[in-house]
C-alpha cells in the first residue's frame, strides 16, 4: 500500500509542477504547495501510513480544485504551454492507447530517417453490437518524444516530411485510410534535399489528390510543418491544442521589430490573443472540423479516458469521410444514430470504389475551395463588378460550348483533348509560322532597344520609366568590393541595365510595375478581381490600420495581382505577389484571388505564369486563416496541372516561406532571377531553430539550382525573352498554349 | 628543402622586434571626405564572422557623385596617422587618409615566413592577375594546404597590356597549393610574390617550419 | 564666364587637346592616373587630378564639378565612343557640353548592325551580308546560300564567308568559312563564344572580301547643320589585330595605277560618307570606313564617331582659305556652337602626308605589347615633320602595363609621293629609342616593321 501512496505522491507532484509551470509560480499558492508535496517526498518514510493518505487526500482534493479554477481562467499562451508540455501525451503513447495493434515503418526510436516524423501501420478495432471489426490504417504523424532531444520537439526533416509522403503514397495503393497527427512547432527549416519548403508543397500537391479518406488530427500546428501532413477530409484539433501560422513568440519578435533576444512576455501573451491559435477560434474560423475534447490543462500521457474518446472520433471522422462518398442518405441516418465510445451503431468498409474515390476527391477540393471564403471582401455592389460577372459568366458559357470543358468529372480530360486536338489543327497554324514570327518579335524588339532610353522617354510620355531612374546621383554594387564593380549612374541602371550591375550581374530590386511595363506585349496587361481585398478575419488588433496604410501607398486591395497579358503574341493568365503590399504577404484575398485567376486560366486554356516580386510568407495577421492558403492554392495548382495546364513560377529577390512551401514550391517548372533568395526560413530562424548559423550565400539562387529546387537562373535583362522561349519550349502540344 | 633553422630563428626575431604591419587606407577614388567615423588612436577590426560576412568597422565616408560611401576596414589594428587636414575637402583618387597598425597574427608569420621556404611564384610584369579556373575549381573542393597542382598546369591568368596571358607551373614535380599572397584584379608589381607551392615531398618538412615558428610565437 | 574643357584622356591625344584649348584661348583641366605620373601630358598641364581610372565616369565628372568645367573633351579611346556617358555629360543636372557628336549618332552609328541597316536602306552600298543577326542554326545555312548566290551574281570569285559575333570587334568572335558545309559548326560555335563573352547570342554572316585597302573619310558637321569634308585618309597597312600602322592622306596616289577611275571612287565614297553623316545629323568630326577592291568596289564598313588617331595627316593637307587646319581646334569650337564660318568651297588640298605609329612592340612575336624603361628617346627636328609624344626626352620613361605601349606619332608632310616616302626613310633613320624591359632585355619597338612596310603603301593587301 506503501507504495502505492508513494507512486500517487509522486503523480500529486508532477500534477502540481504541472500546474505551476502551465499557470505559472504565482498562480494561486502552488509553488508552496509544490515545494510541501516534495519535503513530504523526501520524508516520506517519516510518516504514518493514515497520516499520508489523509494528506494526500487534502492534497488531491485541493489540487483538483485548483485544476478546475486553472482551466477556467486559462489564457490562449498557457494553452500554447500545455500543448508543449512534455507531460503532454505524443504520437507514440495514441499508438500504444488507440490503435489496438501497430508497427512503426521505416524506424525505431533513435535509429530512424527522422525520429520526428513516424508512420506506422496500424490496427483500429470497432464494436458494433457483439461483433469486432478491425480496420487497418496508416498512421502518419510527428513525434515529441517526451522531451527527447533526438526528436528534435516534432519539427520534421525535409527527407522526414518525404518518408511521410513515400507511406502515404503506400497506403493509397493498399487503399486503406490514413490518420495524421500534428505535434510539430513547424518544419525543420533547412534546405537540404530535398528542401523543407520544396518538400512539403510536394506533400500538399500529391495529398490534394490521395485516393484514400483521410483524417488529421492536430495537437500542435506550426504552420507549414502542419500542412505538409495536414490537407486531410476531415481535421480535428485537440481542446488544448493550438494551430497558428507562427509561434506566439515569433509573432512577438516580428511585432516588437527584434533582432535578436527573447520577446517580452506581454507582448508573446497578447500574440498567443491576437493569433487566435486556439481549437475553439479554429474551429470559428473554420479552419478546423471538430475539437476533441480533453481533461482540464489538457490530456497527459496517462489519460485514458481521452484516448478512448479520440480511437471513437477517429472512427466516426473516418466513417463520415467515407460516407459522403456514398449517400446522403446513409450519412443523416449515421448521424443520428445512437453511438458511443464503447460500440458503434454500424460498420462502415472503408475501401472505397473507383466511383466513390472520385467523389471523395471532389468533396476534398471543395471543402478546401470555400474554406475562408467567409472572409472575402468582395464589393458587390458596384455597377461594374456586376457586368465584369456577366461578361465572365457569358465567356464561361463560350468556353464551355467550345470545349465541352465543364463536365463534372474531370476524367474526361483525356476525351476533350482528343476533341481539342481535332479542333486546334485548324486553328494552329504550320508549326515553323509562329516560329518564325516569334522571332521577328524579338528580334524586332531588339533593333529598337524595348529598354527605354532617356530621349524616348521625354519623346513618348507614354513609355514607361522606372522612377527610380528619374535621379541624377550614383550607387554602388553591394557586390563591387568582389568584383570591383564601379559605380553606377542611377539613370542606366534602373532604365538600360534594367537594374542590373553590368559587371558583375547583380540584380538591385525593381518596382513591380517595371515588370507589367516590360515583360508583356505593349498595352496588353488586363488585371482582374482587382476589388478583392484584404480584410481583418481575426480582428488583430493594429492589422487594419496597416491594411489601410498599404492601401493607401500602393493603391492596390491586396499584395496578389491577377491579370491576362499576351507575350509574344501568346495569351496568358498571370499573377504577381508584390513586395510593396505587405512584403508580398499571403493571406485571404491573395490565395482567393491566386486560385480564381488558375482557374481562369483553367477554364480558358491558357498558361499560368506566378511571378513573385517578393513574397515573405503566409501573412501573420491572418493566422491560420492564411495557413490554409498553402492547401487551397496547392490544390488549385495540382488540379490545373492535371488538367492540362502550363503552370511557371518566376521567383525574384526575396522567396521565403509558407507559399514557396506550397503553390508556388508545387510548380513543375520554377525560374529564378539572379540575386534572388529562394527559401523556407531566414537565417535568423534557422540559427534560433537549428543552433547553427548558415553561411550568407545559403538561399542563394545558385544554391537552389544546385539543389534542384529550380529549374535555372535567368537574368532580368532577358526576362520577357526567357519567358518567352521557355512558353515556347515547354508548352508544347501537350499543354495549355495559345 | 632544407631547413636553415638560424635563419629561422633570426626572421622570428625580426617579427618580435616589431610584429605590426601598417597598413595605409587611401580613398578608392575621387571625391569629398564628408566624415570621419574613427580618430587617432582607434580600435578597428576588419571584416569578421565565420564567412567574413560582417564588414570591417567603417572609417571615413567618401562622397562622389551623391553616393556617400563608407570606406571601411580590411584590417584589425589601430589607427595613426590620420589626415584631419582633408576633412570636407575634395580628394585625389589614391590619397592615403590614414594608416591602420596592425598587429601580426600567428598566421600572417606564417606565411610571411613561408616566403623563404616555399616555392614562390613571382609576378613576371607588373599585372593584374587572377587564378586560373581550374586552380579555383580545385580550390573550392580540395581547400588549402590540399589542392595539388603538377608540372604544366594552368595556375594564373595574367592581364597585361590588354591581354590576358596564362601562366603555367613550370618547375617538375607534384606539388601543394600552400599560400595566396595576391587579391584578385588588384595591380601587382613585377617580382612580388603570387602563390606560394610546397613541394608534395617537402611537406613533413614545411609542417615542422610551421610548428616551429606556432611554438616559437606563442612563447 | 570663361569655358574649362575636362580632357578625359591621356598621352599624347591629351596634349594635342591641351594645344588646341590654348589655341583658342580656353581654360582646361587634365586627369591622370598613378602609373602614368611620368606621362608630359601631366608634366605640362598646370591643373591636374589624380583619379582611379581614365574609364571611371564617376571620377571624371566629380572632377569636372570640381573644377567647374564646362565640357568635356573625351579624345579617342577609353570613353569616346560610350554614348551613356556622352548622354550622361549632356542630361545630369550640371550639364556639360559634350565634345563630340551627339549620343544618339554615337549609340546609332556605333552599332554595326544599325548603322549597316541605315546605310543599306539609304542606298549606301555596305558589304554583302545578314542585316539581321541570326539565332539558329537552319537560318544561318539559309542565309549562308542566299549570300552565295548574291555575292557571284555581283562578280565573287572563291567566295568564302565571315561569321562574327553581332557584339565582337576588334578581331574577338569572327571565323572565316571556306564552304557551306562549315557553316552550322562554326555558326554553333560563335554563337556559344558570343554567349559566353558578350552575354548576346547574336551572329551575322558576311561575304569576305579577299583583298582590298582600307580608305576613310574625314568629316565635320556642325550645330548648324553645315557638313565639309577634309578628303581621305590610306590606312591600309595594319598589325595581323587590324591595328594601323601607317597612314597616308590622301586615300589615293596618283603614282599608282588604277583598275577603276580614282576620282569617281573617291568622290562617290566622300557623297555617300555625308549622306550617311546628315541623315544621322552628324555634328562633329567623325571618320567614314571604307573597302575599296581592286575593281573599284566600295563598301562602308564602320563609322568612329571621335578624333582618329591620324586625323593630323589630314590637316596637314586640307589649307582653308589657304590657311592650315587643327581639326582638334575645329571639333571644339563646333560643340561649342560655333558656326563653320567656311563652306567645302573654301578648302584645299595640296602635298601629301603620312602617319608611323612608333609602338614598343615586338612585331616579330606576333605584336606582343611590350612594357619597359625607355632611357633615350631622340629625333632629328625638320620643319617637315610634326611628332606628338607624350614621352619625355629628358629622363627615363617607364611604359604603363594598363595601356597600349604607343610611344609616339610621327606625321611627315611631303610635296609629292617621292619627296613624301624620301623624307620618311630620313625620319626613320634618325629616329632613336633605346630603352629595355624588366627581364633586362633591349626594348623593341616597330620601326623596322615601319621601313619594311612603307615598301607597300597604297597597294592593295590581303585582309
Amino acid at each position: 500500500m506503501l507504495i502505492e501512496l508513494h507512486k500517487e505522491l509522486k503523480d500529486l507532484i508532477d500534477l502540481a509542477k504541472y500546474i505551476g509551470e502551465i499557470k505559472g509560480e504565482d498562480f494561486l499558492e502552488i509553488g508552496k504547495i509544490v515545494e510541501e508535496l516534495q519535503s513530504l517526498y523526501l520524508n516520506f518514510y517519516d510518516y504514518k501510513e493514515t497520516d499520508i493518505e489523509k494528506l494526500l487526500q487534502r492534497y488531491n482534493e485541493k489540487l483538483r480544485e485548483w485544476l478546475k479554477k486553472a482551466e477556467e481562467t486559462l489564457t490562449p499562451y498557457e494553452i500554447v504551454k500545455i500543448t508543449r508540455h512534455p507531460q503532454r501525451f505524443t504520437l507514440i503513447d495514441i499508438l500504444e492507447n488507440v490503435y489496438d495493434s501497430y508497427m512503426e515503418l521505416g524506424g525505431d526510436g533513435e535509429l530512424n530517417l527522422d525520429p520526428a516524423m513516424i508512420c506506422a501501420k496500424a490496427l483500429l478495432s470497432r464494436r458494433v453490437g457483439d461483433e469486432v471489426f478491425f480496420h487497418q490504417v496508416m498512421v502518419i504523424g510527428h513525434e515529441k518524444g517526451h522531451g527527447e532531444e533526438f526528436r528534435r520537439g516534432g519539427s520534421a526533416t525535409p527527407w522526414g516530411n518525404e518518408k511521410a509522403l513515400r507511406y502515404m503514397k503506400m497506403a493509397e495503393t493498399e487503399g486503406i485510410p490514413i490518420h495524421f497527427f500534428i505535434f510539430t512547432p513547424g518544419a525543420y527549416p533547412i534546405e537540404d534535399p530535398p528542401g523543407a519548403a520544396q518538400q512539403i508543397a510536394m506533400n500538399l500537391y500529391y495529398m490534394s489528390k490521395l485516393e484514400v479518406p483521410t483524417v488529421s488530427f492536430i495537437s500542435e500546428g506550426g504552420s507549414g510543418g502542419a500542412e505538409a501532413i495536414g490537407l486531410t477530409d476531415i481535421r480535428l484539433m485537440a481542446e488544448k491544442g493550438y494551430y497558428s501560422v507562427i509561434s506566439p513568440e515569433g509573432a512577438a519578435a516580428i511585432e516588437a521589430k527584434l533582432k535578436e533576444g527573447r520577446p517580452p512576455r506581454e507582448i508573446v501573451e497578447k500574440m498567443a490573443k491576437n493569433l487566435k491559435l486556439t481549437a475553439k477560434d479554429n474551429l470559428e474560423l473554420g479552419t478546423i472540423d471538430k475539437i476533441i475534447p480533453e481533461p482540464p490543462l489538457g490530456a497527459r500521457r496517462k489519460d485514458y479516458e481521452f484516448f478512448k474518446r479520440l480511437k471513437y472520433e477517429l472512427i466516426k471522422a473516418t466513417d463520415e469521410v467515407v460516407l459522403q462518398t456514398r449517400s446522403l442518405k446513409m450519412l443523416r441516418r449515421y448521424a443520428l444514430s445512437k453511438q458511443s465510445t464503447e460500440s458503434f451503431k454500424y460498420f462502415v468498409n472503408w475501401n472505397l470504389s473507383e466511383d466513390e474515390r472520385e467523389i471523395l476527391i471532389e468533396n476534398r477540393y471543395n471543402k478546401y475551395r470555400k474554406m475562408t471564403q467567409w472572409a472575402l471582401l468582395e464589393s458587390k455592389g458596384l455597377l461594374k463588378s456586376v457586368t465584369e460577372k456577366t461578361s465572365r459568366f457569358g465567356q464561361k458559357i463560350v468556353y464551355e460550348m467550345k470545349y465541352n470543358i465543364l463536365k463534372k468529372s474531370q476524367r474526361t480530360f483525356l476525351k476533350f483533348w482528343e476533341e481539342l486536338v481535332s479542333e486546334s489543327s485548324l486553328i494552329i497554324k504550320p508549326v515553323s509560322d509562329p516560329v518564325k514570327s516569334v522571332y521577328n518579335l524579338i528580334v524586332g524588339k531588339k533593333a529598337r532597344p524595348k529598354v527605354k532610353t532617356l530621349t524616348e522617354i521625354e519623346e513618348d510620355t507614354g513609355l514607361y520609366v522606372s522612377p527610380l531612374a528619374l535621379q541624377d546621383k550614383t550607387v554602388t554594387c553591394p557586390q563591387s568590393d568582389k568584383y570591383g564593380c564601379p559605380d553606377l549612374w542611377v539613370p542606366d541602371l534602373y532604365g538600360e541595365f534594367c537594374g542590373v550591375c553590368p559587371t558583375c550581374g547583380y540584380h538591385f530590386p525593381l518596382e513591380y510595375k517595371w515588370y507589367l511595363n516590360n515583360i508583356f506585349d505593349k498595352d496588353s496587361v488586363n488585371t482582374f478581381n482587382d476589388d478583392l481585398s484584404s480584410g481583418n478575419p481575426l480582428n488583430f488588433e493594429g492589422y487594419a490600420e496597416k491594411l489601410r496604410i498599404a492601401r493607401k501607398e500602393t493603391g492596390l486591395n491586396s499584395a496578389l495581382l491577377s491579370f491576362e497579358a499576351k507575350l509574344g503574341g501568346i495569351s496568358l493568365v498571370a499573377v504577381m505577389l508584390v513586395s510593396d503590399f505587405r512584403q508580398g504577404t499571403v493571406g485571404v484575398a491573395e490565395g482567393e484571388k491566386f486560385i480564381r485567376a488558375i482557374e481562369f486560366a483553367k477554364l480558358t486554356r491558357r498558361p499560368f505564369i506566378a511571378l513573385v516580386h517578393t513574397t515573405g510568407g503566409i501573412r501573420i495577421h491572418e493566422g491560420t486563416m492564411g495557413v490554409v492558403q498553402m492547401p487551397r492554392c496547392t490544390m488549385a495548382v495540382r488540379d490545373y496541372v492535371d488538367s492540362g495546364g502550363l503552370y511557371m513560377v518566376i521567383f525574384d529577390n526575396n522567396s521565403y516561406a509558407g507559399p514557396v512551401a506550397s503553390f508556388l514550391g508545387a510548380a513543375p517548372y520554377k525560374f529564378a532571377l539572379k540575386s534572388t533568395r529562394l527559401g523556407f526560413a531566414g537565417p535568423r530562424v534557422i540559427l534560433e531553430t537549428t543552433g547553427q548559423a548558415v553561411p550568407p550565400d545559403y538561399h542563394s539562387v545558385e544554391n537552389a539550382l544546385k539543389r534542384g529546387h529550380i529549374q535555372g537562373i535567368w537574368d532580368r535583362r532577358e526576362l520577357r525573352k526567357k519567358l518567352f522561349f521557355a512558353l515556347l519550349t515547354m508548352g508544347g502540344p501537350n499543354l495549355y498554349y495559345r | 628543402m632544407k631547413i636553415n633553422f638560424q635563419e629561422l630563428t633570426q626572421l622570428l626575431q625580426k617579427f618580435k622586434a616589431n610584429p605590426y604591419k601598417t597598413y595605409p587606407v587611401v580613398t578608392p577614388h575621387t571625391g569629398y571626405l564628408v566624415e570621419f567615423k574613427v580618430k587617432e588612436g582607434d580600435y578597428v577590426a576588419g571584416p569578421t564572422g565565420e564567412w567574413l560576412e560582417k564588414p570591417g568597422t567603417p572609417l571615413f565616408v567618401l562622397e562622389r557623385e551623391k553616393n556617400p560611401k563608407i570606406i571601411r576596414s580590411s584590417h584589425f589594428g589601430t589607427v595613426q596617422n590620420l589626415r584631419m587636414d582633408l576633412l570636407k575637402k575634395f580628394v585625389e583618387a589614391g590619397e592615403t587618409v590614414l594608416e591602420i597598425k596592425h598587429p601580426l597574427t600567428q598566421e600572417e608569420i606564417i606565411s610571411e615566413i613561408l616566403l623563404s621556404s616555399l616555392l614562390v611564384v613571382r609576378a613576371p610584369e607588373t599585372a593584374r592577375y587572377i587564378l586560373s579556373q581550374e586552380l579555383v575549381k580545385k580550390l573550392e573542393q580540395k581547400g588549402m594546404g590540399r589542392t595539388k597542382i603538377k608540372e604544366g598546369d594552368e595556375l594564373l591568368i595574367m592581364t597585361f597590356m590588354k591581354r590576358e596571358t596564362p601562366i603555367y607551373l613550370k618547375e617538375p614535380g607534384e606539388f601543394i597549393l600552400y599560400q595566396i599572397y595576391f587579391k584578385p584584379f588588384e595591380l601587382v608589381q613585377a617580382g612580388s610574390p603570387l602563390i606560394g607551392l610546397c613541394p608534395i615531398e617537402d611537406l613533413p618538412y614545411l609542417e615542422k617550419i610551421i610548428h616551429r615558428i606556432k611554438e616559437e610565437w606563442s612563447s | 564666364m570663361k569655358d574649362k574643357v575636362l580632357i578625359a584622356n591621356r598621352g599624347e591625344i591629351a596634349l594635342r587637346i591641351m594645344e588646341a584649348c590654348e589655341a583658342l584661348n580656353l581654360d582646361y583641366v587634365t586627369v591622370y592616373t598613378k602609373e602614368d605620373a611620368e606621362s608630359l601630358h601631366v608634366r605640362l598641364s598646370k591643373k591636374k587630378y589624380r583619379i582611379s581610372d581614365y574609364r571611371d565616369i564617376n571620377d571624371i565628372l566629380a572632377v569636372a564639378d570640381e573644377e567647374k568645367c564646362t565640357a568635356i573633351h573625351p579624345g579617342y579611346g577609353f570613353l569616346s565612343e560610350n554614348y551613356r556617358f556622352a548622354r550622361r555629360v549632356v542630361k545630369r543636372e550640371r550639364p556639360l557640353i559634350w565634345i563630340g557628336p551627339s549620343w544618339e549618332a554615337i549609340r546609332d552609328l556605333g552599332n554595326k548592325l544599325f548603322m549597316k541597316k541605315e546605310a543599306y536602306k539609304l542606298g549606301i552600298p555596305v558589304i554583302p551580308g545578314t542585316l539581321e543577326p541570326i539565332y539558329n542554326e537552319i537560318e544561318a545555312e539559309l542565309k549562308a546560300e542566299e549570300l552565295l548566290e548574291e555575292a557571284s551574281a555581283l562578280g565573287f570569285q572563291n567566295i568564302s564567308f565571315l561569321v562574327k559575333a553581332v557584339a565582337g570587334g576588334g578581331g574577338m568572335g569572327i571565323e572565316e568559312v571556306k564552304n557551306l558545309e562549315e557553316i552550322r559548326p562554326v555558326f554553333r560555335k560563335i554563337r556559344a563564344y558570343a554567349k559566353r563573352l558578350f552575354g548576346e547570342e547574336g551572329v551575322i554572316i558576311e561575304i569576305k572580301i579577299p583583298i582590298f585597302q582600307h580608305l576613310e573619310v574625314q568629316i565635320l558637321g556642325s550645330k548648324e547643320g553645315e557638313y565639309v569634308h577634309f578628303g581621305t585618309r590610306n590606312c591600309t597597312i595594319q598589325s595581323p589585330y587590324k591595328q594601323k600602322r601607317i597612314e597616308l592622306a590622301p586615300g589615293f596616289c596618283k603614282n599608282f595605277s588604277y583598275a577603276f577611275e580614282v576620282e569617281e571612287v573617291e568622290n562617290q565614297i566622300i557623297e555617300q560618307s555625308l549622306k550617311l553623316a546628315k541623315h544621322f545629323q552628324y555634328d562633329s568630326v567623325g571618320t567614314f570606313e571604307w573597302l575599296i577592291t581592286p575593281e573599284g568596289k566600295f563598301y562602308l564598313m564602320e563609322v568612329n564617331t571621335r578624333i582618329q588617331v591620324e586625323n593630323e595627316i589630314s590637316a596637314k593637307i586640307s589649307f582653308i582659305k589657304g590657311k592650315p587646319v587643327n581639326l582638334i581646334k575645329e571639333q571644339i569650337r563646333v560643340a561649342f556652337g560655333e558656326k563653320l564660318g567656311y563652306t567645302q568651297r573654301d578648302i584645299h588640298f595640296k602635298g601629301m602626308s603620312l602617319e608611323f605609329r612608333l609602338i614598343a612592340e615586338d612585331t616579330k612575336k606576333g605584336f606582343t605589347p611590350l612594357s619597359g624603361i625607355i632611357t633615350h628617346f631622340s629625333y632629328k627636328p625638320h620643319s617637315w615633320l610634326t611628332l606628338r609624344t607624350h614621352v619625355p626626352q629628358d629622363s627615363p620613361y617607364t611604359i604603363p602595363t594598363q595601356f597600349d605601349p604607343n610611344l609616339a606619332l610621327a606625321i611627315i608632310y611631303g610635296e609629292n609621293f617621292e619627296d613624301l616616302i624620301e623624307k620618311s626613310h630620313l625620319f626613320l633613320s634618325e629616329l632613336k629609342i633605346e630603352g629595355h624591359t624588366f627581364k633586362n632585355e633591349p626594348l623593341v619597338t616597330n620601326i623596322d616593321f615601319l621601313k619594311e612596310n612603307l615598301k607597300k603603301v597604297y597597294q592593295f593587301l590581303p585582309a
